[in-house]
């Protein structure tokens, strides 16, 4: 099979330890509201579907991309497909759904999106990301779970 | 004030229940899950106000099954599953069995109605088809029809009461109408367009009692009323409100009580119930469309999505409502504040001269 994108420009992964941490942070009976960086930890190394590298590594996932309402318990993840007519995007978008499912307390609602302009149908992927009767149906596809697992694998690394 | 009280919560299945039905003479609620089951609640004993799971209906689907419909007689039970069947349940020797297996949708079956009539079942799938059965004696079903129309999946279809037209909801969006002429079913109308329709997908639509009103919930956060009217001698359904600024996320179930009380059920947590303004005989004007007022909002009535909510048929206080935590949750909902703003009903008159 033909890649969609059979040169993929691939960058490094950061470092993002958390420097500072504030005295409030290192309390332990305090809970500490999640952040877009936590979003990202759980994220980050998820591999793409046709490439051995990262969403980190092709910039899919940033954790500028990410939003937390944690009050609100609201996640919003914005992705960026490395080509625009990509057809793996359902998948990355649906894997990064599952991941945060398993991940997230019940209390989150995850919206997940393509970037503003990085996909030429967008309306239309971000619909099906966004309908949980489909991502629920697609779930129960051995064939397409399978493959989410493939991209998952490396997030538990 | 309004308020809709939580009696009791159900607990029991082990992934999201997607969809409830009571059946027509309210002793049994029916809901279905993404467990691949189906439990029937009735009460503990009969007049108790305790509910408990009476039966569990599985194995004869392997996939979620996705809703579920009662036959008007309350003996058969019909259950839509995403393996692409529908399975019709019947109580034989005090057991539930499944008696009928109806196959031909390509993928997920996502709703099914039994026609008030009885004679009739619609269905509808990801395949965007929508089919009507025939219910046959001995449990025999046969296929009569099946209609393209819409442009993705069908969420859901719904009788109107009289059984004459059938509605359904797309993920493209509309509401389309469906009459029977001469032996085919032809789409008469479509709800869509650019002020009119929803802007996103449709998840599931309910009538007024005496039909000549219905309400659908959507993926755009709102509800809209149509009313039905007659043009040049045709019937013709038009747009009598929207309602919009209550739910933050998508609406997914919405029903309207016996007594005229819409509820709706969301993405956002919460109920809301919303009651047509009455409008005082003495100033009635042709031209004044009936307005619709929240009456109470039940933030957190699951501690996740509520995906399906229904009135009871015979108690219309009685609510029953479904949610991604598996739970079912009944409510007491009791109207407040009249519509005129000064007036209690009997029943919180009561209360609050006790408190």
């Amino acid at each position: 099979m033909d890649l969609i994108n059979p040169s993929p420009q691939v960058f490094e992964r950061k470092d993002t330890d958390r420097k500072a941490r504030t005295k409030q942070e290192l309390a332990e009976d305090v809970r500490d509201p999640i952040d877009a960086l936590e979003i990202f930890e759980h994220v980050r190394d998820l591999t793409d579907p046709e490439h051995p590298y990262t969403l980190e590594q092709l910039k899919v996932v940033s954790e500028d991309a990410i939003t937390v309402k944690d009050d609100e318990g609201i996640v919003s993840v914005l992705f960026t497909p490395t080509v625009q007519h990509c057809s793996m995007a359902t998948l990355i978008g649906l894997s990064l759904r599952v991941k945060l499912m398993q991940t997230l307390p019940s209390r989150f609602k995850v919206d997940i999106a393509v970037a503003p302009g990085s996909h030429s149908t967008e309306a239309a992927v971000n619909k099906q990301l966004n309908d949980k009767e489909r991502v629920a149906a697609a779930l129960e596809n051995p064939n397409l779970l399978e493959m989410v697992n493939n991209c998952l694998a490396g997030s538990y690394r | 004030m309004s308020k809709l009280k939580h009696l009791q919560t159900l607990a029991g299945h082990t992934d999201r229940a997607w969809n409830l039905a009571w059946s027509p003479n309210g002793d049994t609620l029916a809901s279905c899950s993404g467990d691949k089951t189906v439990r029937l609640w009735t009460r503990k004993c009969p007049g108790s106000e305790e509910w408990v799971c009476s039966a569990i209906l599985e194995e004869a689907q392997a996939r979620t099954i996705r809703c579920c419909s009662w036959a008007p007689g309350g003996r058969q039970l019909a259950t839509a599953s995403f393996d692409a069947t529908t399975a019709i349940w019947e109580v034989q020797g005090g057991v539930w069995e499944q008696v009928a297996l109806l196959e031909g949708h390509e993928n997920e079956v996502k709703g099914v109605a039994w026609s008030p009539s009885g004679s009739l079942i619609a269905t509808c799938s990801r395949d965007k088809s929508i089919w009507i059965w025939e219910a046959l004696p001995g449990n025999e079903y046969e296929c009569v029809d099946v209609k393209q129309g819409h442009a993705q999946d069908v969420k859901a279809v719904v009788w109107h009461p009289d059984g004459e037209i059938l509605i359904s909801c797309s993920y493209d969006d509309t509401i389309k109408l469906w009459r029977e002429s001469d032996d085919e079913w032809v789409c008469e109308q479509t709800l869509t367009g650019p002020g009119l329709g929803h802007t996103s997908t449709v998840w599931g639509a309910a009538f007024k009692r005496g039909g000549e009103c219905m309400v659908s919930c959507s993926d755009d956060c709102t509800l809209k009323v149509w009313a039905c009217k007659s043009r040049d001698g045709e019937l013709w359904w038009a747009p009598l409100a929207t309602l919009s600024g209550y739910h933050d996320r998508t609406v997914y179930s919405v029903d309207w009580s016996a007594s005229g009380a819409i509820a709706s059920g969301s993405g956002d947590n919460s109920i809301c119930v919303f009651e047509e303004e009455e409008i005082a005989s003495s100033d009635v004007n042709p031209q004044q469309k009936p307005s619709f007022q929240l009456s109470i909002r039940k933030l957190d009535a699951h501690p996740t999505d509520v995906n399906c909510v229904r009135w009871h048929p015979k108690d219309p206080s009685l609510l029953a409502s479904a949610g991604d935590d598996g739970c079912i949750r009944l409510w007491r909902y009791q109207k407040g504040l009249d519509m005129a703003g000064n007036m209690l009903e009997a029943g919180s008159a009561i209360e609050s001269s006790m408190t």
